[in-house]
């Protein structure tokens, strides 16, 4: 479904990634776990067309994303929580979510996936006269999740979402994500979670200062001791 | 002395609208986009000439003509940003409003000196049969033009809060001011939402330079003078605020015709421009914004 | 400096102080004093805003108070020298007034609020000062353009040799920490607020003199006019045109542009300003290091050329 192949992407002078290549296929969700400024949220922008790559070959459903800017990218059904969330905190929670429906397709269907995006956080419908940023912190991040969601993607790509959440928190996003998928969304979580993400995930990568250096399923990579010893401890 | 002073206020309030339609359109182009428009005065300029060759040339009331006035200067509008600011785009922020501001600059020079080709310096203005007419309420003047240049003033005021708040193309425009890289990631076009507002500032422009022409008087140098109400406005009100720039537009205006009342007609221009630094420096999110997140 | 640029330099100024003796028309002197004098704008506004990194849009405050003081001293009969300093203390003094709390303006609000300043002096002084100043009969009489043209010849020596200094000295380098990076500066222990307030005082200094400069020159003229926003406009056309942050460009900078405005006046009458629009907007937009940056890709592109005939050469050899 989506595929990256030989990324090399750089910041002025600095590259951030080298040759950067993965698959995620149709209904799968896929891990992309790394240390600090490996290049994971670098990657994400790749896709989302934010950061045009120096070299290499990104395509959805057929289609080269390289070719395309980022509102057409989440038109052809790939829809991103960004790094802590970015939501839109001068904005009440029911225009947040609208905002998320922007895209014609999605805008025509907009009420009813309102519904169940609702339906699926009820917190949020609750909430959605409130400006977004009275949020608390789980809540802004469900809400960019259900934002996300509003423009019923086909790949939903989440980067961190459980960055700064308390630890109960935690375990629900990873419960939420898992629901997301089998409701037939194809995910892509990028996570410094590691533990969690590989035991979620299908299958993962791991990358590290800007290169892929394993991937395998979640057990596989569980039992790589260089993951062992370098992130689980 | 005190009912000569409320009159004096009163005036000064209803040009004060003018003043805060003037700031209107710059500061949401400002606010949107980054792009500082030095040149926004030379726009208001020219939608003044539209107003008085529409009403020379067809005939056309200067307050019936309003939405081609604004059509004209869309398009002009139009045509600037894809020739000149679309650019700019790209920038960083700081390097973004720099170069806006000089390209601006250049700008000025040259709409001012094609307007003082084609319709040379002579100061005009547009006179219709109610030009001269007032109605008096409680001992207080209203010149009628006035009062409605100021529910002109106050009509686009609420149109624009109501696009900004109910439609989604203006939900749009207030997702890109917040986080324009998150609005990206909803789909939004950024590069449209940038031309939109630019575009919308300057049919403003247009409006506020027909109210000038039917108010006052337009010539071809008058640019300078309207930026700078514009910009002393969009200071006092706070960026980004629309009712914050009408309020600082009334507030310039009352001030001005105070100051003028006061002191001496001589002091309207620096007491405007004082105030302005004063804001600028000890209150920089505008004397009704609120402080910034 | 190289020894070549040092005997150019010499050259220049040697021929330049020998052209009142061959030159006639005071029409050609007088177009010459107009370069001076922009040259000493420009170069004094690069100081601020080439080397520092603030965009002044008030130069023309300056100026205008350098060239009010001198010309009501100079008139009211005090002696000549003390006048024209007296009007570049005024300027420095204002500078020192406003410098404080405009630097709590940063980048574009700076410019905005120098804007606003400029244009506060600009009306008050119309206001104080209605009138036209004339020379007195006296004056007039006796009135030689020489040696106003020998002031601003030596006034744009000292500014542009002033500015030459400054650029090598260690106050400079700070100067231009700042405008890449404050706060990486102040890391490295530049104080930032005291360099732009020193560029702020000798761009202030320089162009009140050649404000002083321009009240001893001038036969008569309105008080307000050298404060006209259109003295900080040109000025600042001519820095960007020529180059910002170099020694040079606002050299050529104020040649060029003196020289075609004249060009143009002659030719194009009243689309030279039009021209000029288009040129900055261009220059803005696609050269914004002005003709030196432009002169120097030139070069570049040359010497890689040549150098990479030069490796051809070898390799074929
Ligand atoms: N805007 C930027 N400009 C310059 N360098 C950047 C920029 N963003 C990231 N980098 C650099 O690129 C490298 C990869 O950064 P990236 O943000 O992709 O890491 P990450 O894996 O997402 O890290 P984290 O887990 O902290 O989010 C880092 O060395 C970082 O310093
Ligand atoms: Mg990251």
């Amino acid at each position: 479904m989506l595929k990256l192949e030989n990324i090399n992407a750089y910041y002025g002078d600095l590259q951030a990634l080298w040759g950067i290549s993965l698959d995620v296929n149709e209904g799968e969700l896929v891990a992309l776990v790394g240390p600090n400024g490996a290049g994971k949220t670098t990657t994400l922008k790749v896709i989302a067309g934010l950061l045009a790559p120096a070299a290499g070959l990104v395509e959805f459903r057929g289609q080269d994303l390289l070719k395309k800017s980022v509102h057409q990218i989440v038109s052809l059904g790939i829809s991103q929580v960004p790094e802590g969330g970015r939501i839109f905190p001068g904005m009440t929670v029911l225009e947040n979510l609208e905002l998320g429906a922007f895209v014609p397709e999605a805008r025509k269907a907009k009420d009813q996936t309102l519904q169940s995006v609702y339906k699926s956080y009820p917190i949020l419908e609750e909430r959605s006269d409130q400006l977004a940023g009275t949020l608390s912190g789980g809540e802004r991040q469900m809400l960019a999740i259900g934002r996300a969601l509003m423009s019923k993607p086909r790949l939903l790509v989440l980067d961190e979402p459980s960055f700064g959440l308390a630890p109960i928190l935690v375990d629900q996003m990873f419960v939420m994500i898992t629901e997301i998928n089998k409701q037939g969304v194809t995910v892509l979580l990028v996570e410094q979670n590691v533990r969690a993400a590989l035991e979620v995930a299908h299958r993962s990568y791991v990358i590290e200062n800007g290169e892929i250096v394993g991937e395998g399923t979640g057990v596989d990579l569980l039992s790589f001791e260089s993951i062992r010893s370098a992130y689980l401890g | 002395m005190t009912e000569a002073f409320v009159q004096i206020i009163i005036f000064g309030i209803l040009i004060g609208a003018l003043y805060g339609l003037a700031a209107l359109g710059l500061s949401m182009v400002f606010g949107v986009t980054k792009i500082l428009n030095i040149a926004h005065g030379e726009l208001i300029m020219l939608g003044g000439y539209a107003s008085f060759w529409l009403f020379r040339l067809v005939g056309l009331d200067p307050f019936i003509s309003l939405p081609l006035t604004m059509l004209i200067m869309a398009v002009v509008g139009l045509v600037l940003y894809k020739l000149l600011f679309v650019r700019t785009v790209k920038l960083p922020e700081e390097e973004k409003i720099k170069n806006t501001m000089l390209i601006g600059f250049g700008l000025t020079l040259i709409l001012q000196n094609i307007a003082l080709i084609l319709w040379t310096a002579d100061d005009r203005g547009i006179t219709t049969a109610y030009s001269g007419q007032v109605f008096t309420v409680l001992n207080i003047r209203f010149p009628i033009v006035r009062v409605a240049g100021f529910a002109v003033a106050l009509i686009c005021l609420l149109s624009l809060h109501l696009f900004l708040r109910k439609t989604y193309t203006g939900k749009a425009i207030r997702a890109t001011v917040e986080d324009w890289e998150a609005a990206a990631l909803m789909g939004i076009n950024i590069q449209q939402v940038y031309m939109l507002s630019f575009v919308l500032g300057a049919a403003l422009a247009g409006v506020a330079g027909a109210l000038v022409s039917v108010t006052f008087s337009i010539d071809p140098s008058m640019g300078m003078h309207w930026t700078l109400k514009a910009l002393i406005v969009m200071v006092l009100g706070g960026l980004g605020s629309i009712a914050g720039t009408f309020a600082g537009g009334i507030l310039l205006g009352a001030t001005e015709s105070a100051t003028a009342f006061l002191i001496g007609g001589n002091y309207r221009e620096v007491i405007g421009l004082l105030l302005f630094l004063l804001v600028l420096i000890f209150r920089p999110q505008g004397l009704l914004g609120a402080k910034e997140r | 400096m190289a020894r070549i640029q040092l005997l150019l330099v010499a050259v220049v100024v040697i021929l330049l102080a020998c052209l009142p003796l061959v030159i006639e028309k005071d029409s050609t002197l007088n177009l010459l004093v107009l370069i001076l004098l922009f040259i000493i704008m420009a170069s004094s506004w690069n100081i601020l805003g080439g080397f520092t990194g603030q965009t002044s849009l008030g130069h023309a405050a300056f100026f205008g108070l350098g060239s009010l003081a001198t010309r009501l001293l100079w008139i009211q009969g005090f002696p000549l020298l003390p006048s024209l300093l007296a009007g570049g203390g005024l300027a420095v003094v204002f500078a020192l007034v406003i410098g404080i709390p405009a630097f709590k303006l940063k980048g574009v609000y700076f410019a905005i609020g120098t804007l606003a300043l400029g244009q506060i002096l600009f009306v008050t002084v119309g206001n104080l000062f209605p009138t036209i100043s004339a020379l007195p009969v006296e004056a007039l009489r006796t009135y030689q353009l020489a040696p106003r043209y020998y002031l601003f010849l030596v006034l744009t020596i000292l500014t542009v040799g002033f500015a030459y200094l400054l650029a090598n000295s260690r106050v400079g380098l700070g100067m231009m920490a700042v405008r890449e990076d404050e706060d990486a500066a102040e890391a490295l222990g530049v104080n930032a607020r005291r360099h732009k307030l020193l560029a702020l005082v000798f761009s202030a200094f320089l162009a009140g003199m050649a404000g002083s400069a321009f009240a001893y020159y001038h036969v008569s003229y309105y008080y307000q006019f050298p404060f006209a926003p259109i003295w900080s406009f040109d000025t600042l056309t001519m820095v960007y045109i020529g180059g910002q942050g170099t020694i040079i460009g606002p050299i050529v900078g104020a040649i060029f542009f003196v020289l075609l405005r004249e060009f143009l006046v002659l030719n194009v009458g009243e689309y030279h300003l039009i021209v000029f629009g288009v040129l900055f907007i261009l220059v803005v937009l696609f050269l914004p290091g002005g003709f030196v940056e432009a002169w120097e890709k030139i070069r570049n592109l040359l010497v890689r050329r040549r150098s990479k005939r030069d490796r051809n050469a070898s390799t074929t050899a």
